[in-house]
């Protein structure tokens, strides 16, 4: 008992492999490889890359500019989870459209959202969906419980995103995926392990110490025999076929659709959005949102940060003109952003 | 008298002076409390520590305390932790109009309460009503006079290489139930504010010694903002196990569900305290025999590398920064 | 991308379920999940129960290190 992340850990320090490049594709895995300071304890030739497993980083600035829009223009109840609040749109994040009179509130989750649209029948509640497979089901689940006590004063702004498109274009950028569990635990492991077939190798893993370094370990030991493989090294939480009911819910309110990720640009079929019958619910007919391509500095280097192409340093603006404090790209935004990551640990 | 505050009752007439005399006065008894226009108080000869402080709390009454009892703290433990015995305080009040006579008894009947357990005394007071709207139902703002005890000479400047640095208890209660009262996530759990007046507890770590380099409370930043302040004041960088800092379990789990790093949680009644190494362990022990410091602990230590830092070290035993708070704490989901 | 907290059912009533992970508790939704029962262990995001987990501890690492390697 307990003794995994010493066993692990004795694994990794004594890896003398050739040079490996590991992709953490999750954000939460960024987050905790920082606070638990996993870099400074891999050998030089393992590299850890942070991937575009965000959905604050990859949300584009139109995103934010359609929120604003919302509550300055529409005088909508902007309801988010925390992380949004201080994204740059291209004029004003949430925070600073606040101090000009936008009601922006932060929630724990949608079904949260919804009731407070219950609570203030008076005021025209948007919750701003953003998030992955994991976080998609509780938008539908706020979806279902409004829908069913005949809710009429809440919508949804929806820019929720699916990985699979996303990690065949990330397919070279690494040798090794460490797959976000709790997208596995909802989404299940069949992409996964159909990318074994086009050589792509992975874990997927928790985010304890031990479940990260018991991935990585498993990671640099299957590499060196040489295969592709897919290992879930996260089975009391993550089961073969996912989660079913998520899965259903999200289908019954969801389609696919294109999407555009900050730094990556357009993604085919890398999208979520509302299907046609429930058009009441969706924020941009209800209010007829006009379209927002949403500007970005053109310094800004989060695409190539985001695709393991240069590290955060690289990028002109970093530590400069780009700092927690005053974010210019959205990975200096959030906490488990490459960028702002590298710059709170000064990696 | 009416069961609600009224413009009337600042505008400097026959209400106010009902007001002062049935609710202020009535608490706040003693000889030096005055009815002129300041309070005459007679000082010894040595240093003195002066010092103000403004409370604007939403919810005004939260489990564990109130705004009343939070003001007199605040200004007591910045006192305190200068090695000054706190003994005189003035406070002036901002009510909203329409504020609930019984609530502002209340919040007067706390002060006195914590006045007396820290031993000092309300001298001069001032009260302004607002109109409704114009401000957040009670502003309260204390200033406190101390006397310097003989030998104390403590800075947020004087942390040197070697000393160890203690914290008197549990950290992030405040900022947790806070959170909690304002009951805006839908959590519950059993944690109440850990606002408290720390003199005593001051007075009985300079009954151990006084070559007690810092001593700072804790309040809204939590205990991670003034590490990184004292590790900037005095060039050193301060090295934290992360396993010894205690935190209780309720806050853990609310922690746990917002993804709040509890070291940026506001503490309103935690001292943190830097001294040489052989010092230490004494006292922690004086500490863990007072009140509302019985959970003191070694967190960590000061070093010469990395001067302005603040390094963690992890369950993993590898040395990462502790990240810097980013104003306002934001509950994150990702 | 998913900050997920392993929590316990203390209640359930229809699709809601007040889950205790360290002392804090919180109504969530447990539609997602069937024969939830009190005393069960779950994964929490967003508001959501979004897996049945057997425990909270981590002992399961120890088992996959040890089949693997």
């Amino acid at each position: 008992m307990g003794n995994a992340k010493e066993k692990a850990l004795e694994i990794i320090r004594a890896y003398d492999g050739p040079h490996i490049r590991m992709m953490e594709v999750c954000g939460t895995h960024t987050h905790e490889l920082f606070r638990l300071g996993v870099r400074k304890i891999l050998p030089p030739q393992v590299e850890l890359i942070s991937g575009p497993g965000c959905p604050v980083c990859v949300t584009g600035p139109g995103f934010i500019d359609e929120a604003v829009w919302l509550a300055l223009e529409k005088g909508a109840a902007i309801c988010t989870f925390g992380d949004l609040v201080r994204v740059p749109g291209s004029e004003d994040s949430l925070a600073s459209a606040r101090a000009k009179g936008a009601k922006v509130k932060v929630v724990y989750s949608p079904p949260d959202a919804a009731d407070y649209a219950a609570d203030h029948p008076d005021e025209e509640v948007v919750f701003l969906s953003v998030g992955f497979e994991t976080t998609t089901p509780s938008s539908c689940v706020a979806l279902k419980s409004a829908q069913e006590s005949g809710l009429k004063n809440f919508s949804l702004l929806v820019s929720n995103k699916t990985m699979p498109q996303a990690y065949k274009m990330l397919k070279g950028s690494a040798d090794i995926f460490l797959y976000p569990g709790h997208v596995n635990a909802i989404a299940g492991n069949e992409v996964c392990k159909s990318l074994v077939s086009q050589g792509v190798s992975g874990v997927v893993t928790g985010f304890t110490a031990a479940e990260i370094l018991t991935a990585i370990a498993i990671s640099l030991k299957k590499y060196g025999e040489g295969k592709p493989f897919f290992v879930n090294a996260y089975p009391r939480v993550v089961k073969d076929e996912g989660n079913p009911q998520a899965q259903a819910i999200v289908d019954k309110y969801m389609e696919a659709c294109d999407s555009e990720w900050r730094g990556l640009g357009l993604i085919p079929g890398s999208g979520m959005k509302l299907r046609d019958e429930y058009a009441a619910f969706d924020a941009r007919k209800k209010f007829q949102v006009p379209p927002m391509k949403g500007r970005t500095n053109p310094a800004c280097r989060c695409g190539d940060v985001l695709q393991g192409r240069c590290r955060p340093v690289d990028c002109p603006l970093f530590g400069k003109a780009c700092t927690p404090l005053k974010p210019v790209g959205a990975c200096m935004v959030s906490g488990e952003g490459a960028c702002s990551a590298y710059y709170q640990y000064n990696e | 008298m009416n069961d609600r505050v009224t413009l009337a009752h600042g505008a400097g007439g026959r209400q106010t002076a009902e007001l002062i005399d049935k609710v202020f006065k009535a608490h706040f008894s003693n000889p030096q409390f005055t009815s002129d226009d300041a309070a005459v108080l007679q000082m010894q000869s040595g240093k003195l520590a002066f010092t103000t402080d403004g409370f604007i709390v939403s919810p005004p009454f939260f489990p564990g305390g109130n705004i009343g009892k939070l003001s007199i703290c605040g200004t007591v433990n910045d006192l305190s932790c200068m090695g000054a015995k706190p003994l005189y305080l003035s406070c002036a009040f901002v009510i909203e109009e329409g504020f609930e006579m019984a609530k502002l008894e209340e919040i007067a009947a706390a002060m006195e309460e914590t006045a007396a357990k820290a031993g000092v005394r309300i001298v001069a007071g001032d009260t302004k009503v607002a109109g409704k709207g114009q401000v957040d139902q009670l502003f309260i703002t204390t200033t406190g006079i101390g006397q310097i005890q003989e030998g104390m000479d403590t800075s947020g400047a004087y942390a040197k290489p070697g000393d160890k640095v203690i914290v008197s208890g549990d950290i992030g209660r405040h900022g947790c139930t806070i959170l909690l009262a304002r009951d805006e996530f839908g959590i519950d759990a059993d944690v109440t504010s850990d606002c408290a007046p720390l003199w005593a507890n001051v007075k009985a770590m300079m009954d151990v010694t006084n070559d007690i380099h810092v001593i700072r409370d804790a309040t809204r930043g939590g205990v991670g903002t003034v590490l990184y302040e004292i590790a900037e004041q005095s060039q050193v960088g301060i090295r934290l196990d992360t396993q010894s800092i205690p935190v209780q379990d309720g806050v853990k789990g609310v922690c746990g569900m917002l993804g709040l790093e509890p070291l940026y949680l506001a503490c309103e009644g935690r001292l943190v305290i830097f001294a040489l190494a052989d010092k230490a362990d004494a006292l922690v022990e004086a500490l863990r025999g007072c009140e509302n410091s019985e959970n003191a602990a070694i967190i960590g230590e000061v070093t010469s590398d990395l001067p302005g830092h603040v390094i963690l070290r992890t369950e993993i035993g590898a040395q990462t920064m502790l990240s810097r708070p980013t104003g306002e704490l934001l509950p994150r989901i990702c | 991308m998913c900050v997920g907290l392993p929590a316990r059912v203390m209640k359930i009533d229809g699709g809601r379920a007040v889950v205790d992970a360290s002392g804090a508790q919180k109504e969530i939704s447990s539609e997602l999940l069937s024969d939830l029962e009190p005393g069960d262990y779950v994964m929490v995001h967003a508001g959501i129960a979004i897996a049945k987990i057997g425990s909270d501890d981590m002992s399961e690492s120890d088992q996959i290190l040890d089949s693997l390697l």
